[in-house]
């Protein structure tokens, strides 16, 4: 075991971790914060994405044990004190799921997006969830979502 | 299985010795943490080689050094890799759809995969030079020797890749890149790359032609064919399509993924696609 500290959400995890476990498996079983989902856990499917230091990354496909050092965001870390983030709002307004095993992933992918280009084309929006599938197929409406909390974001 | 974190060169040599081929340096993690459940079992220690200071993308003596460790966004970013002679770099990354993979994968895990990945292909065009560090020293060599065959390289037990060289580009290079894939998530079924230097008449003076992801070699492969008839004409359209369908000297491996016969006409397509690209440079 190797005893580390993960900085998540702006909070102080320690935490003792094999070699071979992922920093998704930590996160969930270990940490509890289940938000974040693992499925193809190959970096195929998107579902496991968290912040790292404000850039994308699968959690699945990153080494818990060499994740200290960085300020991780999960979906659990996005919202605000009393309000939902304006992603989330929206992808509940616009229906941008509909099993929502793929709506944290997405979302995490789509706040990296929008604060590096507040104002993205719909082909930028598509090009930044690339990586992410959906398998209920809502991905009209996950376009649609990030594009009107772009809008409200900007207002 | 032990995790080592190292901070100096020369502590990284000493674990990958002392633990001989158990050992594996590990950058991006998306390659290992992908074939963990194959690897766990061969691996004793898992040497972190991220602390090493070998993220960096600068021009030293008329010489690109890329530090292995630098990541595929980064080179999308840099100044260096994103405009002028080195933009190939960025227009290579452009085809790897997932942004979560280029923040982590590094061009040293691209290089040492010696499989169906889109950096050495570009690598092999521009006649890169691969910097390998180990007890002893360093030692280099060329893209075209490193690849032995199919996940298989000129690394030795204890050495691992600390840099990518590139000479400059001679004057009027220009450089194109492209892709086959099924879907963003797909690992490349072909790609191309290719580096054309122009006289100021339009002459070709010299000519790369370098096939990836496809080839029955297992690894890039340059096609000669393609690049004699490049080489001292004025490129035209006529000219793009003779080298393209001289591009079948590169021969294309069969397998579930797609066919040979499929394959070879995506290599066709891709090195006109790609030199249309270099061309409309200008
Ligand atoms: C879903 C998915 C799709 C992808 N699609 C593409 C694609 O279309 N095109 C593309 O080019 N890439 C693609 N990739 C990335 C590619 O497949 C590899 O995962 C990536 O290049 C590995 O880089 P890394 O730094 O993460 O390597 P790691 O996983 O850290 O290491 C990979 C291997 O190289 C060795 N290694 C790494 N660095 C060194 C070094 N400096 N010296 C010696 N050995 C070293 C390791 O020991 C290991 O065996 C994709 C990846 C995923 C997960």
């Amino acid at each position: 075991m190797n005893s580390i500290n993960l900085k998540i959400n702006g909070e102080d995890c320690p935490v003792d971790v094999k070699t071979h476990w992922s920093l998704a498996y930590v996160i969930r079983e270990k940490i509890g914060l289940t938000g974040t989902k693992t499925g193809c856990e190959m970096g195929t499917c998107g579902s496991c994405t968290i912040l790292m230091d404000g850039k994308p990354v699968f959690s699945c496909l990153r080494m818990a044990v060499d994740a200290e050092g960085h300020e991780w965001t999960t979906i659990e870390g996005i919202e605000g004190d009393d309000e939902l983030h304006p992603l989330q709002q929206t992808f509940i307004d616009d229906h941008g799921m509909q099993c929502g095993y793929c709506t944290p992933g997405m979302i995490i992918a789509a706040k990296a997006l929008l604060e590096e280009n507040p104002e993205p084309t719909e082909s930028e929006v598509r090009k930044a969830i690339a990586g992410h599938l959906c398998r209920c197929g809502t991905y009209v409406r996950i376009v649609k979502s990030i594009m009107n909390a772009a809008e409200i974001a900007r207002s | 299985m032990e995790y080592y974190s190292p901070t100096e060169l020369n502590e990284a040599y000493a674990l990958l010795s002392k633990y001989g081929d158990a050992a594996i340096p590990v950058a991006g993690n998306t390659f290992f943490m992908g074939h963990r459940e194959e690897l766990f079992d061969e691996v004793e220690a898992v040497v972190n080689i991220k602390k090493l200071g070998l993220s960096y993308i600068k021009i030293e003596d008329d010489t690109l050094k890329i530090g292995a460790t630098t990541t595929l966004n980064e080179l999308f970013n840099h100044e260096i890799t994103s405009s002028g002679d080195y933009k190939i770099f960025a227009e290579t990354v452009n085809e790897l759809n997932i942004n979560e993979v280029r923040n982590m994968a590094t061009i040293g895990g691209e290089v040492c995969i010696a499989g169906e990945v889109d950096m050495p292909t570009t690598l092999l065009a521009y006649d890169a030079n691969i910097i390998i560090g180990g007890s002893n020293g360093t030692r280099s060599v060329s893209m075209q020797d490193f690849h032995l065959g199919y996940l298989n390289t000129a690394l030795e037990t204890g050495e691992m890749v600390v840099e990518v060289q590139l000479p400059k580009p001679i004057e009027n290079a220009r450089g194109g890149f492209s892709k086959f894939e099924r879907t963003a998530a797909d690992l490349p079924i072909v790609n191309v790359a290719v580096r054309l230097a122009l006289e100021n008449d339009g002459t070709c003076k010299e000519a790369r032609v370098s096939v990836g992801a496809a080839t029955l070699a297992g690894v890039p492969k340059r096609s000669i064919a393609a690049e004699e008839i490049l080489v001292n004409q004025k490129i035209d359209e006529a000219l793009i399509e003779k080298a393209a369908v001289a591009s079948n000297d590169v021969e294309c491996i069969n397998d579930f993924r797609a066919s040979s016969e499929l394959r070879a006409l995506w290599v066709k397509c891709g090195v006109e696609d790609a030199l249309k690209k270099a061309i409309a440079q200008g």
